[in-house]
């Protein structure tokens, strides 16, 4: 279980990203967090994966503090970030090093065949399209069998088709292994699709605003009635989020003494 | 004068056209529009467009001199620049003096490098070191090379010391810069990469850092080389008894121009394979470069 307590980030610059953040996340969940720019989002994220400490609360995996990056825990950022001077094969088993050489070998070609780039295993990443580039970025983190994988925002620079393409991809990837799924984005449609649960949050600073469970069986029709309310619904938590009248969920929990989860 | 331009251009198309070969490996690259025959020719055709002009201009001198419309005497005709170096070449001199001039560049660029790389690895790795060190060979750099020279040849005399010392200073800057600059502006993105795989420091140095500056490092290599090659003429007009600056000394001093060119065409060429020799030897390393070269030298 992956528990994040009253996570705050305060910059140097006196910049309140994130204020006493909390939730719980169970293994196998796919939580979506929705925003509008400067709600803290990545922030999150970049704390969840270790790569930012938080200026206070915990985040903790199974009980353990993390507080740098964690074998457990996968990032996929908006960028594929792959590492040019390496093939897409070792760019794969990067994170492997420490199996022996076959055994690496074995997993980097299972990975590869399962996101369906087998033939460019040679090829260099500035031969991909972007998302191709995106699926290699992919294996590589699930390569590494992570419990946790976290998504900033990983199809935001795709074109729609591509976009929709790869959503469905990664829910196939998931059902594979079913690890914790924590995707930041800022697309409505990409939330409802993916997420059990969607974490819609408020910036300045950056709180959680509403939590949304969407309670659709998958594979979930795009078209459906249904799938078209739930997208309302965040659609309009969203835009009250941006509205400073209204109290936050947040605000609202501490009133109530923090008994709301 | 053509001498000077010839062995650049063959260089540079003998580097395309191995890059090619190690492109033929990826699938994307089988597909050139010319194929067979004439892609053969236009690949022949290409450096003899940039011969044209330098040869156009040797064989109209060589004209000029030969009707009697200039003597040739200050500016000698190719005919003659040749015949020197043939001269040389058969008294076994030009050899005698290849080589002095190039165990100096070798020597001098050798430890230039070592000095350069090693610190500029230190200062672009670590910030303290760079705020200590870094603002005084700034301010060394101004210093124009040259300068040290009066004071080498009382710190280490008039032989090789000297000269080396000289060289390796000049290598040094280059390479002391292209690596601290580069090590500065390796992306962040991709050191994070490294974080999230928890890479120690020293798998952190070799497996992302290396890398990421290899393709600044070995340009700096390259103008680094360049400059040992400025400044070994510099180290040899003090007072060497060999080498190709002391012939282009000598050639001055005796009144021999045909000398001086000759000279002069040796250095463009040496000078120009040495580099085509770094830039061989480092390609296999930067294969995986999206370079405008490569897509040129594809098309």
């Amino acid at each position: 279980m992956l528990q994040l307590a009253s996570v705050t980030k305060v910059y140097p610059n006196g910049v309140h990203a994130l204020e006493r953040f909390s939730a719980e996340i169970q293994l196998g969940e796919i939580i979506a967090i929705i925003g509008g720019s400067g709600c803290g989002k990545s922030t999150l994220l970049r704390a969840v994966a270790g790569l930012d400490r938080a200026s206070a609360g915990t985040v903790t995996l199974d009980g353990e503090t993390i507080t740098a990056p964690h074998a457990k825990v996968g990032i996929i950022f908006q960028e594929p970030r792959l590492l040019p001077w390496l093939t897409v094969a070792d760019n794969i088993g990067f994170g492997l090093s420490e199996l022996p050489a076959a055994e690496r070998r074995e997993r980097v070609a299972k990975a590869l065949a399962r996101v369906g780039l087998a033939d460019k295993a040679k090829v260099w990443p500035r031969e991909l399209s972007g998302g191709q580039a995106q699926r290699v970025a992919i294996a590589r983190a699930l390569v590494a069998q992570p419990e946790v994988l976290l998504l900033d925002e990983p199809f935001s620079a795709l074109d729609a088709f591509t976009r929709k393409d790869l959503q469905d991809h990664l829910l196939d990837l998931w059902a594979d292994t079913r690890p914790t799924l924590v995707l930041v984005t800022h697309d409505v449609e990409e939330a409802v699709v993916l997420a059990d649960r969607v974490l819609v949050m408020r910036p300045h600073p950056g709180r959680l605003f509403e939590e949304i469970t969407i309670n659709l069986s998958r594979p979930r029709d795009r078209n459906a009635p249904l799938f078209e309310q739930f997208k309302r619904h965040v659609l309009t938590a969203l835009d009250r989020s941006l509205d400073r009248t209204v109290p936050d969920m947040q605000g609202r929990r501490d009133a109530g003494g923090g008994l709301w989860w | 004068m053509n001498a000077i331009v010839t062995p650049c251009i063959l260089a540079r198309d003998t580097v395309l056209t191995m890059t090619m070969t190690v492109e033929l490996q990826a699938p994307a690259a089988a597909a050139t529009p010319q194929t067979g025959r004439a892609a053969w020719l236009t690949r022949l055709a290409r450096p003899l467009l940039g011969l044209l002009l330098p040869l156009s201009l040797a064989l109209g001198w060589e004209l000029l001199v030969w009707a009697g419309w200039s003597n040739g005497r200050l500016v000698p005709p190719p005919s003659k620049v040749f015949t020197t170096i043939a001269e040389l070449a058969r008294s076994g001199e030009l050899t005698r003096h290849i080589v002095a001039t190039l165990s100096r560049v070798g020597i001098g660029f050798g430890f230039g490098v070592a000095a350069g790389t090693l610190l500029g690895g230190i200062c672009g790795y670590w910030g303290l070191a760079r705020r200590l060190v870094d603002p005084t060979i700034q301010a060394l750099r101004a210093i124009p090379s040259i300068a040290w020279v009066p004071l080498f040849i009382l710190w280490l005399g008039i032989f090789e010391t000297s000269k080396v010392a000289l060289i390796a200073v000049g290598v040094f800057f280059p390479v002391y810069l292209g690596l601290t600059g580069a090590i500065l502006s390796v992306d962040r993105k991709i050191v994070e990469v490294g974080r999230i795989f928890r890479l120690s420091g020293p798998a952190m140095i070799r497996r992302i850092l290396l890398p990421a500056v290899l393709p600044a490092y070995v340009v700096s290599l390259r103008v680094g080389l360049g400059l040992g090659w400025m400044f070994v003429v510099a180290a040899e007009f003090m007072g060497a008894s060999e080498g190709l600056g002391y012939l282009l000394i000598d050639g001055q001093q005796l009144g021999k121009p045909a000398q001086i060119v000759a000279a002069i065409v040796i250095f463009a060429i040496i000078g120009k394979a040495t580099d085509w020799l770094l830039e061989i030897a480092t390609a296999p390393l930067l294969r995986w470069q999206d370079s405008f070269a490569r897509q040129s030298g594809a098309a």
